[in-house]
This record gives structure tokens, C-alpha cells and sequence, in this order.
């Protein structure tokens, strides 16, 4: 069952076209990424379905509800972690939790929560003297308090130190694991690789592809070596292997799973000697760049 | 919406600026305090002034505009509650601190000091609700134009010793050139704290000055309403 569907979001300011005829779907249970770079039309997508900004025109359906005409009942069923909020200084972090629970119809128990997210020692202290991951940490716990049916998640780890960041993605694991569908707007790209069951890749206001991350990388790769004594024959009748090329004594093969192995064992079946030999696996960051034309900053 | 307001409490009286604007008019009020006569009609209407001021021109601006650069106010609007409920509940909080900042004045200045309380009860709550109105909405207005919340911190600092001089807060009105005394007194504060002293004198407050109060309250509240920002 689909719980968000947007169909062809539009949203122009003055000369700025920001959406120009966005739409996807997310299914029940899955960890659905939002990718591009910045400026590309992520956060106003996220923030029109949350129902925060008004697209031009377009249609938006969370959970079957119009996201503007339903919001009341809109705003129960989500969970929202902003880009950049902050809380006041001086609210402790139980006060928190307390407060935003007391907002929903049905919230869930935010004991339960301080302790699921590693924050039961710091219920007593005051948001300002939260380390980030910390503060990340809360806000997810806040995102979650509701009982939300979907969590909307923006540049979750923006400014966490490598470690904080792998211990948010196996949170946010436990969040799909627990039922709840994920929506994840980033730019990290070893990020959604990680997290994410499919992906909308986001350039110019415009969704270029979607796929799972394994989808968008395609699976093909390439094995690149110097010939340095001997002649290759049949290596394009190998398990796996889709091409091959050769330029002088530079040859590139390409193919998919594990033909590496067999051109390997077919080179020194005939007694061919090579150098320099290179495996290229591609990347998602590779799959970006092939789609949108840029490369990520 | 109880646990917001009960929330917002506590964390104003975490705020130390909700302490000072407590203290500095109590302050002043104690050192002048001592040397006035029986039956000053002057100082405690002045104290007041001071205490509203500063509440309204200081903790309320600098309050709102915090909450909306953090993000708070838009967090807000993805939960059921709607941010305007915050606005609520703030500006509530923000008249209770004015009451009591008002009520500690007087209740110092008739136990300890012997200060004269006056008579005309009903004039003076009615003195002190246009008054602070028109206080307020100019809180607002600094809230809603201003970026960010160090900003409405500055510009509600910088306004507050013009005004404070127009309404004779830091020269008494009659040491002050005459026309700037006499256009003084149209102003927010200086009606405020001339209604004040007319109260205290034992005269019922001027009825032109309690609608230019009230004008200032209605006129400047809408232009804050208009420029408003959620975000």
C-alpha cells in the first residue's frame, strides 16, 4: 500500500523554478531516500507533503489524507525531524519529550523512548548542554513520540562525527524494524546506500530516477589491466563478462557479479601475464553523476 | 495546551532576563525609595513604568523572536498544536510577569516604604491594561520585524531609552524642554506613566490619553499581525 503519494508537485518563486513536476509514491515499511544536492527541491518536497508549504499545484496524499485540507489528521499520523529546528536552551530533555507526547491523540510513552534512544542519563539535562548526537538523538525521539504511521527524517547525521553518524543509521533501522515507514532526505550518498529500500534522485526539481540504491548502481563493473606477455583469446565468451575493449596493450573488461574470477583464471589458464590490474566497482555517487550530469559536492 | 503553558513557565523563570525586569525596577524604587517624601505621587507610578517597559520592550521581542530563528514555532506547526497556541500562552505569561513585576512594586513600596497607594482601584487596572497593550503590541511589532532574537534584543534595548526619556523615566518631565515633555506624553510609555501618576495623584485619568493607548495598542498590534513571520 502506497502512504505518501505525490503526483506532479509544481513551485515556482518569482523567476526560481524549484519543483517543476515532482512525483513518487512510498510503500508501507519501506526507508524511501530523497537524494540530490542542495537546492534542488529535497526539503520543499518533504516540507509540502508535511504540509508546511503550499506547491503551486500538484497533488499530495499521506496516508490517503490531503496533507492542507486534512492537516489535523495529517499531523497525528506524522512525525517530523526539521532541517536546522533547534529547541530553547533551557527545556530539559524529559520536558521535551513530555510536552510534544502531549500534543498527540494517542502518544507513545516517552519512558520508553528515553531509554530506547540513549537518553535515560541525560533526562535531566537542559537541550543546550546536548552534544549533537545527542540532540539528534532527541529529535528523533521527538519525531517518533506521536506514534507517527510516517517519520519524515531531514539531513539527519549534517554535521555528526563519523561515529555518531553509524550509530543514527542503526537507529533508524530499529525506527523501520518497529513498523513505522521512513522518509530520509539526504546528500550523503554512503548514507541512503546504507539505509534506504529505494531512492528518489532529486536534480533541478525534477525526480531523474528511482530505484533501490543497488538498482541506481546498476551492478556493472569494470576490470581494467596492461598486457604484458602472451595473447588474450575468448574472454568474451566468460561467465559475466558483457564487453571488452582494447586500446594498445591497455585492455578494459566489463561484465557483472563474479566475472572478475573467471577472467582471472582464464588469463592464467593461458599463460597471459598482466600488470596494473584494477577492479572498479561503481558507486552510487557514479550512478549521480551518470544521471544528473554533476558531480556531488 | 496546559503542559505548554505549564512548560513555559518553568523556562521563564529559567530565563534570568525574567529576573531582571523583576529586580531593576524594585532596584530603582529601593534607592530613590529612601529619600522621598510621604505621599509621592511620583516614584512608584514611574517604577511601573519601568517594570511594563521592560517587560514588553525587552523579555517579549527577544522571546518571540528566538523561538521563531530556532525553528521552534515551525516544529510546532508539523504537530497537532498549532504554533499560535505558543503565541498564546506567551504573551499570557508575559502580562503575568508585568502583574507581578507590578505587584512586588507595590507591595515594597506600601509594607517597607510607606509609599501611597491610591484610591481609585478600577482607574488603575484600567490604567495598566491599555497601558501595557499598547506596550505589548510594540513588543510584537520588534518581534515580528526583527531576524533573529539577538536583534530584537538590540533593537528593543535601543528603543526603550528614547521612550523611557520621552515618558520622564530617566529626567522628570518638568526638568525637560517643554515641547519634548509635551510630545512625551502622546507616547506609549509617557501616557502610560503620566495616566499612572494622574492615578496616583487621586484624578481620574485622561480619557484622550487612554485612547491614545488604546490607538497605539490597535494600530501597532495589526501592523504586527501583518508582518509576522512563522519562519
Amino acid at each position: 500500500m502506497a502512504v505518501i503519494e505525490v503526483t506532479d508537485l509544481r513551485k515556482r518563486y518569482a523567476d526560481l523554478t524549484v519543483l517543476d513536476g515532482v512525483s513518487f509514491s512510498v510503500e508501507e515499511g519501506e526507508i524511501f531516500g530523497i537524494l540530490g544536492p542542495n537546492g534542488t527541491g529535497k526539503t520543499t518536497t518533504v516540507e509540502s507533503v508535511e504540509g508546511l508549504r503550499r506547491p503551486d499545484s500538484g497533488s499530495i496524499r499521506v496516508l490517503g489524507l490531503d496533507p492542507f485540507e486534512d492537516g489535523p489528521k495529517v499531523r497525528e499520523l506524522i512525525g517530523v525531524q526539521l532541517q536546522q529546528t533547534q529547541l530553547p536552551e533551557n527545556l530539559k530533555v524529559w520536558e521535551a519529550l513530555d510536552l510534544y507526547a502531549s500534543f498527540y491523540a494517542k502518544p507513545h510513552d516517552w519512558r520508553e523512548l528515553l531509554e530506547e534512544w540513549g537518553l535515560a542519563d541525560k533526562r535531566n539535562a537542559r537541550f543546550g548542554k546536548l552534544s549533537g548526537g545527542q540532540k539528534q538523538r532527541l529529535f528523533i525521539a521527538l519525531a517518533l513520540v506521536g506514534n507517527p504511521r510516517v517519520a519524515f527524517l531531514d539531513e539527519l547525521t549534517t554535521g555528526l562525527d563519523p561515529q555518531a553518524r553509524r550509530a543514527t543509521w542503526e537507529l533508524i533501522k530499529q525506527v523501520r524494524a518497529s513498523g513505522v515507514t521512513v522518509v530520509l532526505v539526504s546528500h550523503f550518498m554512503d548514507e541512503v546506500e546504507e539505509l534506504c529500500d529505494r531512492v528518489a534522485v532529486f536534480n533541478h526539481g525534477k525526480v531523474v530516477a528511482i530505484d533501490s540504491p543497488a538498482g541506481l548502481v546498476g551492478g556493472e563493473h569494470r576490470m581494467r589491466f596492461t598486457l604484458m606477455a602472451g595473447d588474450m583469446v575468448g574472454l568474451e565468451g566468460l561467465p559475466g563478462v558483457t564487453g571488452v575493449s582494447r586500446e594498445g596493450d591497455r585492455v578494459v573488461v566489463s561484465g557483472r557479479g563474479d566475472f572478475a574470477t573467471a577472467v582471472t583464471a582464464h588469463l592464467a589458464r593461458h599463460q597471459v601475464l598482466v600488470s596494473d590490474l584494477r577492479l572498479d566497482r561503481r558507486t552510487l555517487e557514479d550512478a549521480f553523476t551518470a544521471l544528473t550530469g554533476r558531480s556531488f559536492g | 495546551m496546559m503542559k505548554l503553558a505549564i512548560v513555559e513557565t518553568k523556562l521563564l523563570t529559567r530565563e534570568p532576563g525574567a529576573l531582571f525586569s523583576l529586580l531593576i525596577p524594585l532596584f530603582i524604587l529601593v534607592v530613590f525609595g529612601s529619600s522621598i517624601e510621604p505621599g509621592d505621587t511620583v516614584l512608584l507610578p514611574m517604577a511601573l513604568a519601568i517594570a511594563v517597559g521592560l517587560v514588553s520592550l525587552y523579555l517579549l521581542p527577544t522571546t518571540l523572536a528566538t523561538y521563531r530563528e530556532r525553528g521552534i514555532l515551525r516544529r510546532l506547526s508539523t504537530t497537532p498544536v498549532r504554533p499560535g497556541n505558543l503565541l498564546m500562552v506567551q504573551l499570557l505569561l508575559q502580562l503575568v510577569l508585568a502583574v507581578t513585576a507590578c505587584g512586588l512594586l507595590m507591595a515594597v513600596a506600601g509594607t517597607v516604604l510607606g509609599a501611597h497607594l491610591p484610591s481609585r482601584v478600577l482607574s488603575g487596572v484600567l490604567v495598566f491594561l491599555v497601558g501595557t497593550a499598547s506596550m505589548f503590541a510594540i513588543g510584537l511589532l520588534i518581534a515580528a520585524l526583527a531576524p533573529n532574537g539577538r536583534a530584537a534584543n538590540g533593537i528593543g534595548v535601543l528603543l526603550y531609552f528614547p521612550m523611557a526619556y520621552l515618558a520622564g523615566l530617566i529626567q522628570p518631565t518638568h526638568q525637560m524642554p517643554a515641547i519634548v515633555a509635551a510630545i512625551g506624553e502622546y507616547t506609549p510609555l509617557g501616557a502610560f506613566g503620566r495616566s499612572m501618576r494622574d492615578v496616583w495623584a487621586g484624578s481620574a485619568p485622561s480619557p484622550l490619553l487612554l485612547g491614545v493607548m488604546a490607538a497605539y495598542a490597535l494600530v501597532i498590534s495589526i501592523a504586527a499581525a501583518k508582518f509576522f513571520r512563522w519562519e
